[in-house]
C-alpha cells in the first residue's frame, strides 16, 4: 500500500525546468531517499511534498488524501530542516513541546508526549537546555523529537546530516535508521550524498533534470543502474562504448588493448534498461565497477576477452582499499578497486598488471532519460 | 594603559584616543559643571552665589508641578516609543521581504527622508497641516464631516503624532536588521509543526525580533524624553514637560542652577530606563545566543 502518491509532478522556476513529469508511489512505513546532485530538483520535490512550493501541475495525495492544495500547516507532515532550524528563544522542552501546544494539548499530555520523545532520542536530562548549548548531533536528535513529536503521517528530512562532522554522521545514521525503524514512519529523505542514501534506505530514487532517472533499492541501483547517469553517480564506473563484432562479443571504442587491438567485451544479458540490446549493430554502453575488476601479475592473456594488460598510473590509498588508475596499452584507462589486503607493499606508478573480469560484470546501459539530454561529463 | 608584554594591547586605545578626548571635553566636562553649577545657590536676582547646597532639588521635588513634568514626559517616552514600534512592524516587514534591490532603496530613502529636514521645517510644516485653518481642517470641512475646525494643534496628541513621524526610523532600522537575521527555515518549522501565520508571529518572530525592538524603543523613548522645539512649537510652551521647564528655567527665567537640577534628573531618570531596557536586552540575548 501506498502512502505517498506523487502524480505527474512539474515545476518550474523562470526557465529551469526544475520538475518534470515526477510520478513516485512511497510505501507504508518505508525510508525512501531522494538522491542527486545539486539542482536535480530533489529539494524543489521536498518542498512540494511539505507545501513550502506549489507544483506547476501535478498532484502529492497522503493516505490516500490530495493535499497538493493544502497549506504547510494542516498537512501533517514532520520535517527535519538542513540547520535544524530549532527555535533558539525556546528550551528544548518547548521545541518539542512547540507542535503539540499549537494543537492546543492538555498539559499533561504534552509534558507527557515531549518526555517520550526526549527518551526516543536520547536527551532526556537536556530537556531544559537552550539550542545554543547543544552540540549538532544534539541539535539534530531535537529536531528529529520535535517533528515526531506531532506524530506525523510522514517524516521529511532535508540534508540532515550535511552539517555534522563524519565521525558523527556515522553515528547519526545508525540514530536515525533505529528511530525510523522504531517508529515505523514513512520517511523522505533528501541527500546528495550517495553513501548516506545507500546505507539508510529501503529504496532510493535518483533524480537527474528535474526527472527521476532510477527507481530502485540500494542494491539494484547500484548492480543494475538503468542507465549512464545513474551508474556514474551511484558509486564508481568504469564506462566502455564498444560496437558488436559478432559471436556475442564486442569490441570497444574508446579503449584498445595495443595499437591494433581493440579491448573485448563480452556480456552475459545483465541489462538493466531497455536500450540494451546487444545485436541491433549499434554501440552499446557498457559500465564495469572498480571492484569487480581482478588484478593479478601481468600474464599473456592479452589476445582474450574481458582481460587487458596495463600499467598503474595512480595509487590513491583509502585505508580499506586502494583504488589504481591503470592505463591500457593501447588507449583508454581503467579505475580499479581493491582491498588493501591484496597487497604485502603498496603498488607504486609503472607497475605492470594484468586485469580480468568475468561476463556477468559488464551492465549494459540504456540511455538516460531526458527530454533534452544534458550529457553527464 | 597596559604595554605589556605580547604588544600591540595598547593599540586598540590608541585608536580610541581622538574620541575619548573629544568625548571628555564635549560630554564628561560639561556633565561635570552642570552638576557643580545644579548645586550652586542664588540670591533673590538668581545671581550666583559662592556657596553649594541641594536647595533646588529640593525645590524642585517638593515641587508637584515638576512631578507631574517628569511624569507626563516619561509616559508620553513611552508612548512614542510603543507607537513607534508598533508601525515599525509593516515597514520593516515589507523592507525585509521586498527582493527587488531597488524598491528596497527607495523605500530606506522614504523612511529616512523625515531625518533629512530641520526640526524646525518639520514642525512648521506640521503647524501648516493641523491648524484651525491648515489643511486638515480645510479638507474635512469642504467634505462636510465637520462643522466648526477642530483643534488639531497645541496639545499632546499633535506632539505625539510629530514625535512617531521623525523617530520612526529609530525603530524601524534595528527591527528590519533583527528580523532579516531570522533564518527563513524557522517560520517554516512553525508551518510544518502545525502552526499558522498569526502563531508564527506570536511565538517565533516577534519573540525573536526582541533585541531589535528594544534597541529601537531605547533610542526613540531617549530622543522623545530630551525633545523640547517640537513640543514648544507644536504643542504650546504650556504643555507640562520637562524638557519645555529646562528651557524655560534657562532661557526665560535665566535661573541656571535650576534649570541644572532638572536637567541632571531628566538624564538620570532616563539614563536608568533605558539602562533597563538595555540590561534586559542583553538578558535576553545571553539566554539565545549564549553570549
Amino acid at each position: 500500500m501506498s502512502d505517498i502518491d506523487i502524480r505527474a509532478v512539474a515545476h518550474r522556476f523562470g526557465a529551469l525546468q526544475a520538475l518534470d513529469g515526477v510520478e513516485l508511489a512511497i510505501g507504508q512505513g518505508e525510508f525512501f531517499s531522494l538522491l542527486g546532485p545539486s539542482g536535480c530538483g530533489k529539494t524543489t520535490l521536498l518542498n512540494i511534498i511539505a507545501g513550502f512550493i506549489a507544483p506547476d501541475s501535478g498532484s502529492i495525495a497522503i493516505g490516500g488524501r490530495d493535499i497538493t492544495r493544502l497549506a504547510p500547516n494542516q498537512r501533517d507532515i514532520g520535517m527535519v530542516f538542513q540547520n535544524y532550524a530549532l527555535f533558539p528563544h525556546l528550551t528544548v522542552f518547548d521545541n518539542v513541546a512547540y507542535g503539540l501546544r499549537v494543537r492546543k494539548h492538555k498539559p499533561e499530555l504534552v509534558r507527557q508526549r515531549v518526555g517520550e520523545m526526549l527518551a526516543l532520542v536520547r536527551l532526556s536530562e537536556l530537556a531544559q537546555r537552550m539550542p545554543h548549548q547543544l552540540s549538532g548531533g544534539q541539535q539534530q536528535r531535537v529536531a528529529i523529537a520535535r517533528a515526531l513529536a506531532i506524530r506525523p503521517q510522514v517524516l521529511l528530512l532535508d540534508e540532515p546530516l550535511s552539517n555534522l562532522d563524519a565521525k558523527l554522521r556515522k553515528d547519526m545514521q545508525a540514530e536515525l535508521r533505529r528511530l525510523q525503524r522504531d517508529v515505523g514512519i514513512t520517511t523522505v529523505m533528501v541527500t546528495h550524498d550517495q553513501e548516506e542514501a545507500l546505507s539508510l534506505s529501503d529504496r532510493i530514487g535518483i533524480l537527474g533534470g528535474g526527472r527521476l532517472q532510477q527507481v530502485g533499492t540500494p542494491l539494484a541501483l547500484y548492480r543494475q543502474p538503468a542507465n549512464r547517469f545513474v551508474g556514474e553517480f551511484v558509486g564508481q564506473a568504469n564506462l566502455i562504448a564498444a560496437r558488436p563484432a559478432g559471436d556475442g562479443v564486442f569490441e570497444a571504442q574508446s579503449h584498445r588493448i595495443a595499437a591494433d587491438a581493440p579491448l573485448r567485451l563480452r556480456a552475459d544479458g545483465g541489462g538493466g534498461g531497455d536500450g540494451g540490446n546487444a545485436d541491433d549493430g549499434a554501440a552499446s554502453l557498457f559500465l564495469l565497477r572498480p571492484e569487480r575488476i581482478r588484478l593479478g601479475p601481468p600474464d599473456d592473456g592479452v589476445s582474450l576477452v574481458n582481460a587487458v594488460r596495463g600499467t598503474v598510473r595512480e595509487v590513491s590509498y583509502a585505508g580499506a582499499g586502494l583504488h589504481l588508475v591503470v592505463r591500457l596499452e593501447g588507449a583508454g584507462e581503467l579505475i580499479v578497486a581493491a582491498p588493501e589486503s591484496l597487497f604485502a607493499r603498496l603498488p607504486e606508478p609503472g607497475l605492470a598488471v594484468h586485469l580480468a573480469w568475468a561476463p556477468h560484470d559488464l551492465v549494459v546501459l540504456a540511455a538516460e532519460r531526458s527530454t533534452a539530454p544534458g550529457q553527464p561529463a | 594603559m597596559s604595554r605589556a608584554a605580547g604588544g600591540g594591547s595598547w593599540f586598540p586605545w590608541l585608536l580610541l584616543t581622538p574620541g575619548m578626548v573629544f568625548l571628555l571635553f564635549f560630554l564628561v566636562a560639561p556633565g561635570v559643571l552642570l552638576m557643580a553649577l545644579s548645586l550652586r545657590d542664588v540670591d533673590g536676582m538668581l545671581m550666583l552665589l559662592p556657596s553649594y547646597s541641594l536647595a533646588h532639588y529640593a525645590s524642585a521635588f517638593a515641587s508637584a508641578g515638576y512631578w507631574v513634568a517628569l511624569g507626563t514626559t516619561l509616559w508620553v517616552a513611552v508612548l512614542t516609543a510603543l507607537l513607534c514600534l508598533l508601525l515599525a512592524w509593516p515597514a520593516a516587514w515589507l523592507l525585509v521581504t521586498t527582493r527587488s534591490r531597488a524598491w528596497r532603496t527607495v523605500m530606506y530613502v522614504i523612511l529616512i527622508s523625515p531625518l533629512l529636514t530641520s526640526v524646525v521645517i518639520r514642525s512648521f510644516a506640521w503647524i501648516v497641516l493641523l491648524a484651525q485653518n491648515g489643511l486638515v481642517n480645510d479638507v474635512l470641512r469642504k467634505l462636510g464631516v465637520i462643522d466648526a475646525p477642530l483643534g488639531l494643534l497645541w496639545n499632546m496628541k499633535a506632539v505625539i503624532v510629530a514625535y512617531v513621524q521623525v523617530m520612526l526610523p529609530f525603530a524601524v532600522l534595528p527591527l528590519a536588521t533583527s528580523l532579516e537575521s531570522i533564518p527563513p527555515a524557522l517560520p517554516r518549522a512553525s508551518l510544518s509543526l502545525g502552526a499558522g501565520a498569526r502563531h508564527t508571529f506570536f511565538h517565533v518572530l516577534l519573540p525573536l525580533t526582541i533585541p531589535g525592538m528594544l534597541s529601537g524603543a531605547i533610542i526613540v523613548f531617549a530622543l522623545a524624553a530630551g525633545s523640547y522645539v517640537t513640543p514648544l512649537l507644536i504643542g504650546g510652551r504650556l504643555q507640562p514637560l520637562l524638557p519645555i521647564n529646562i528651557y524655560q528655567q534657562a532661557l526665560q527665567i535665566a535661573n541656571l542652577p535650576l534649570a541644572a537640577a532638572l536637567s541632571l534628573t531628566l538624564l538620570v531618570v532616563t539614563a536608568a530606563i533605558a539602562g533597563l531596557m538595555s540590561r534586559w536586552q542583553k538578558q535576553w540575548e545571553r539566554r539565545v545566543h549564549g553570549h
